[in-house]
């Protein structure tokens, strides 16, 4: 093939111009320069967070012309054996959303783009320290942690002043001890007609490591600090399960409020089943149109000290895929501050970003309520989240559905109930 | 009769290939989408893999695990009793409704589609219906016992309730399926032969059983197949309705084998389970083809 004069110029011009191009998104802060090409965003999510996911995309592909991102929805059940078959036949998406649990599965095996030589540096102070660790294996980040959720209680002001309880924790500092939160449950319990009840916890539908919060609170953990071998055979163990336990054995909760039941414990709040449910943020729009009566939030309880869980979501790459540059410009604009204070506030979800969370934000649903979760994920501490972030997690959180299970309604004894996780997180761990 | 060999052989060879000719898209097919991926996944099943990269080759050690696995005895045993109380429940009242709709009943029609219509939703769909019935605090089903002073059954927190809320929404879901199937068989029995029955003094459980019986043989053997296999693969029924709970009282192979291979990612593990369901179904069908002497009765 022969090439004229003016084919050559050009084509060495538009190398040229690419080279520079690449090189200026690679090392400098990517939100400053332009960038061009296709990626391909896989994700899940509900009506509030696609409608945050549209509008970050569109603002994103206005600062840059020449970018496009496409946008693949698929429903929450089919999102990790989707991704997951298309890594295997390398069909994979260039980004993709994962929750903080299945993060470590998928860094741990490889399959994520190691983000530290493409993000600027000072990318990783702009998180707080808790969520920048959720997204590190080995010490690199493999994503950016583009929000968070955590569970405090939501209440039915009906029921608490039919029981004589007129006020609720308002601080996180006198968020109810354990003890005072099973006296409000006592409480609530004799004052409730037959067929009601106090509480209800949110830890169905693979919800199993919200117990996890329990144990957090007092102050135990599940792996030790080098996350290689199981730790949870200790008194805070043992005093979480116990606790827990006893939700069901002075039915506190109904009794299809166990683990792997199909009836979620905000469905149980919203049919006024129980006064109280443990709850994400993300829950709030949903309540505000289904519970046909008033009802507020407060901060969970906190025993040797608060805890919540690691909810939300990280948005990672591929590793992949070929433009690498252009997917950490993209993961950086989705985490800027004003794409996440926009997502965070149409989704009630948390912030990330220290300076989200030092300013507070409002969420367009029941704005005063705000306050409430983001102090409470204030309690998730960077040990607390290393954890979680293990490669092992989705396995251990099926050894705690299974132990749990049983310990709540199989009437499995407290030191069978540590037995058997401890084994089920050692065989976890080694595999 | 050189001549005569020479001139039949290219005729047998042309005819073989003209045959193979035919079968070929549907060998290729199911070379490409059945036998292809059995043989792939048996490979996986001798490994110990994540999914992601190769895997380590551990021989037959998954299969090992299989025999001293309490949690796959009991899900092996929960599948068992799940197909052996669905399969001849089913197909009894498919058989019992069927007759019934090829009887003078009025409104048959309107009768017929009730009962159909669980068959057109998907078994999602079926088994969330189940949830909204069967929860024990606000269902369907605890309200009218309530209503009629039997109480309340904890279909969701007791292993009998659980598993008796798995095997009635799966009834609802399949009688439809066996009564379209018996009803075609039923009409095409000639009347002749009932009205001769009747001549001769037959009574109805006498007709029933020396005529419709071996008369709806060949369905019989083509339901009991279908459900026999679709029994033995349930999982979105119970993935909805129960998730397998409480404890693994409602788990049987598919669930156990999602849960192996999905959230513990021990795909390895996970693919013998399937592959032990796949040899189980084999032996079943194999079987039912030797014994069934009604399978090929034809008036």
């Amino acid at each position: 093939m022969q090439m004229s004069r003016r084919q050559v110029l050009g084509a060495v011009g538009a190398f040229s111009l690419g080279a520079v191009l690449t090189s200026c998104a690679g090392f400098v802060r990517p939100a400053s320069t332009p960038a061009t090409g296709e990626l391909t965003f896989t994700t899940w999510g509900s009506d509030s967070e696609l409608v945050g996911f549209r509008k970050a995309i569109t603002g994103f592909e206005s600062a840059n012309p020449g970018a496009k991102i496409t946008l693949n929805v698929v429903p929450y059940q089919q999102i990790y054996p989707t991704v997951d078959a298309q890594l295997q036949s390398n069909t994979a998406p260039d980004i993709f959303r994962v929750d903080y649990r299945n993060f470590g599965r998928y860094a741990g095996s490889k399959q994520l783009l190691n983000l530290e030589p493409l993000l600027d540096a000072s990318v990783g102070a702009s998180f707080t320290d808790a969520l920048w660790r959720a997204v590190q294996f080995d010490g690199k980040p493999y994503g950016v942690p583009h929000h968070t959720d955590t569970t405090a209680i939501l209440y039915n002001k009906a029921a608490f002043a039919a029981a004589g309880i007129t006020s609720v924790p308002t601080t996180l500092e006198t968020a109810w001890t354990w003890d005072e939160f099973e006296k409000v449950a006592l409480t609530l319990q004799r004052k409730l007609p037959a067929g009601k009840y106090p509480f209800a916890y949110n830890w169905q539908g693979q919800g199993a490591a919200r117990w996890l919060n329990w144990l957090f609170q007092a102050d135990g953990r599940f792996l030790d600090k080098k996350l290689r071998s199981p730790a949870i055979d200790s008194e805070a163990g043992r005093a979480a399960i116990d606790f827990t336990k006893s939700f069901f054995t002075r039915k506190l909760v109904p009794a299809n409020n166990s683990v792997k039941s199909s009836t979620y414990a905000s469905d149980l709040f919203f049919s006024e089943t129980v006064a109280m449910t443990f709850a994400g943020a993300f829950l709030i729009p949903d309540a505000a149109k289904l519970a046909n009566f008033e009802w507020g939030a407060t901060f969970s309880p906190q025993d040797k000290r608060g805890g919540g869980d690691l909810g939300g979501n990280a948005l990672v790459a591929t590793a992949g895929t070929t433009k690498k540059t252009l997917a950490a410009k993209f993961l950086t604009h989705m985490v800027g501050q004003k794409t996440m204070r926009d997502f965070c506030a149409t989704s009630s979800l948390l912030p990330t970003r220290k300076d989200l969370v030092d300013k507070g934000i409002e969420f367009t649903v029941r704005p005063e309520l705000s306050k409430v979760f983001v102090g409470q994920a204030s309690t998730v501490r960077a040990a607390d989240t290393a954890q979680v972030a293990s490669p092992a997690m989705g396995a251990i959180t099926t050894v705690l559905s299974d132990q749990l299970e049983q310990a709540f309604i199989g009437g499995q004894s407290t030191k069978d109930t540590l037995a058997g996780m401890t084994a089920g997180i050692k065989q976890a761990l080694s595999r | 009769m050189t001549t005569l060999n020479t001139s039949r052989r290219p005729r047998w060879v042309r005819s073989t290939l003209t045959g193979y000719a035919f079968l070929a898209p549907s060998l290729v097919l199911l070379g490409l989408f059945v036998f292809l991926p059995l043989g792939w996944a048996f490979v996986i099943s001798l490994k110990q893999t994540n999914g992601f990269g190769d895997g380590a080759f551990v021989g037959l050690s998954n299969y090992g695990r299989l025999l001293t696995d309490p949690v796959f005895w009991r899900v092996t045993f929960n599948t068992a009793l799940f197909t052996s109380i669905v399969v001849p429940v089913s197909m009894a009242l498919g058989l019992g409704l069927a007759m019934l709709m090829n009887s003078v009943l009025p409104v048959r029609a309107l009768f017929r589609t009730i009962i159909v219509l669980p068959m057109v939703i998907s078994g999602v769909a079926t088994a969330l219906i189940g949830v909204l019935v069967y929860d024990q605090n606000n269902g369907i089903a605890n309200k009218l016992l309530r209503v009629i002073g039997l109480g309340s059954i904890p279909w969701q927190s007791s292993g009998p309730g659980a598993f008796a809320s798995v095997v009635l929404v799966t009834l609802w879901w399949r009688i439809g399926f066996n009564m379209i199937i018996y009803l075609a068989a039923l009409q095409g029995v000639s009347p002749e032969l009932y009205e001769s029955a009747r001549i001769e003094g037959a009574n109805a459980r006498q007709q029933l059983r020396y005529i419709t019986w071996p008369m709806v043989g060949p369905s019989t053997f083509f339901l009991l197949i279908m459900n026999v296999i679709h029994s033995f693969q349930v999982f979105d029924v119970i993935f909805v309705l129960t998730q397998g709970g409480p404890g693994n009282s409602t788990s049987v192979l598919v669930t156990y084998a999602y849960t192996n291979g999905f959230l513990i990612r021990d795909q390895g593990y996970a693919t013998a389970i399937g592959i032990f369901l796949l040899a189980i179904t084999l032996v079943f069908t194999a079987i039912q083809w030797r014994v069934s002497r009604t399978r090929d009765l034809v008036e």
